[in-house]
C-alpha cells in the first residue's frame, strides 16, 4: 500500500478487516435482504443460522428413522402385519437389518421385504404357539434342527 | 450444498389410486382414520411429506354415519365468524341436518397434517351423501376399501321367526302388560 500522507497512513487499518468481512459476508450470500451484503446484519444472521445447523444435525437423524419407520409401517401394512410386529419378530430372528435397508428394500426390492416380513409373521405365529403350549413346529420353516437331524 | 446437485430420486409412481370407502352405519373417527392415511400417501412404502404422493379417496354414504354412545346430542362443533358475539356452536346432529357431509369433512381435516399441502389433499377427498355417485367418478375408481364396523341389521330386517327364535333374558309372565 501506497500512503501519500501520514494521515492516510494512520487511517488505514490494512487489508484484513475486508477478507475478513468477506470470509463472513461468503456464508450469507443467499440470505434474503440487505443480510446478504451488510456486516453487522449479516454478522447476527450467520451466527443464528450456525446453531440452527449445529441442531439440525442432530434432527436430522431423528427425522430421517422417523421417515424410515413410516416407510417401513406403510410396506409392512401391504403384507397385513403391523410395523411392531414385523420389527419384534425380525429382532427375535436375529436378522441383523436396520431400519434404513428395511425401508430402502421395501421400495426397490419388494420380494426381498416380503420374505422378511413372512419370516416375522412364521416367528409370531411359533411364538403364539409356544405361548399356548402345544409344542408344533411350524409349517413351511425349514429350520437348522431339521437339516442336522 | 450438496442439496442442489442430488438427482432428484423417484420411481416412477405418479399414478394416483381412487379409493371407495362405503360409510354407511361407519364411526366417522374411523372413516377420517383410513382417509387421511390415503390421502397423505402414508400408505405407500415411497411415502414422503413434500412428495405429494397421496390418492384420491371417495366417500360415500356419508348421510348414514353411526357415531357411538351420545355423541349427536353432546359433540359440538364450534366456529367463529371473527365479528364480536360471532361464536357459533351447533351440535353434531344440527350439523348433520344442514350439510350430512360436514361431520366426515371436519374429520378428515383435523386429522390431516397442518401445512400448506392440507387444502390439496381435501381436493382429493371426494364427498356423496347417498351411494349414487356420478359417471366420471365411477370410472376412475381403482379398490374398494373394507367396512372398519359390521353393518347391524335392523329390527325389520330380521323375519318373524329369527325374532321368535332370539334368545330371552326374561320371560314376561302371562299378565305382565307391555308398556
Amino acid at each position: 500500500m501506497v500512503f501519500l500522507t501520514l494521515s492516510c497512513l494512520v487511517r488505514s487499518r490494512g487489508p484484513d478487516r475486508h477478507w475478513k468481512v468477506q470470509e463472513l459476508l461468503k456464508h450469507a450470500r443467499h440470505f434474503r435482504g440487505r443480510k446478504n451484503r451488510c456486516y453487522s446484519l449479516a454478522v447476527r444472521a450467520v451466527r443464528r443460522a450456525f446453531v440452527y445447523a449445529t441442531k439440525g444435525r442432530i434432527l436430522k437423524k431423528r427425522n430421517m428413522r422417523t421417515l424410515w419407520i413410516s416407510r417401513i409401517a406403510a410396506a409392512t401394512r401391504e403384507h397385513n402385519m403391523k410395523y411392531p410386529a414385523l420389527i419384534h419378530n425380525l429382532g427375535k430372528t436375529s436378522v441383523q437389518v436396520n431400519r434404513r435397508i428395511l425401508s430402502e428394500l421395501a421400495i426397490t426390492e419388494p420380494r426381498t421385504f416380503l420374505s422378511l416380513a413372512k419370516l416375522a409373521q412364521a416367528r409370531r405365529e411359533e411364538g403364539f404357539r409356544a405361548a399356548l403350549g402345544d409344542g408344533q413346529e411350524p409349517a413351511g420353516v425349514f429350520s437348522r434342527v431339521m437339516v442336522t437331524h | 450444498m450438496s442439496n442442489f446437485s442430488r438427482t432428484a430420486q423417484q420411481w416412477a409412481t405418479f399414478a394416483r389410486s381412487w379409493f371407495l370407502i362405503d360409510a354407511k352405519m361407519q364411526p366417522p373417527g374411523k372413516i377420517a382414520t383410513m382417509c387421511s392415511v390415503r390421502l397423505q400417501g402414508k400408505h405407500k412404502p415411497i411415502y414422503h411429506a413434500l412428495s405429494d404422493c397421496g390418492d384420491h379417496v371417495v366417500v360415500m354414504n356419508t348421510r348414514h354415519i353411526a357415531f357411538s354412545g351420545n355423541k349427536w346430542e353432546q359433540k359440538v362443533y364450534s366456529s367463529h365468524t371473527g365479528y364480536p358475539g360471532g361464536f357459533k356452536q351447533v351440535t353434531a346432529a344440527q350439523l348433520h341436518l344442514k350439510d350430512p357431509k360436514a361431520i366426515v369433512k371436519l374429520a378428515v381435516y383435523g386429522m390431516l397434517p397442518r401445512n400448506l399441502l392440507r387444502p390439496n389433499m381435501m381436493q382429493r377427498l371426494h364427498l356423496f351423501a347417498e351411494d349414487e355417485l356420478p359417471e366420471d367418478v365411477l370410472a376412475n375408481l381403482t379398490e374398494e376399501l373394507p367396512q372398519p364396523r359390521d353393518v347391524p341389521r335392523t329390527l325389520s330386517q330380521y323375519t318373524q321367526e329369527e325374532r321368535d327364535a332370539f334368545p330371552r333374558l326374561w320371560t314376561p309372565p302371562a299378565d305382565y302388560k307391555m308398556k
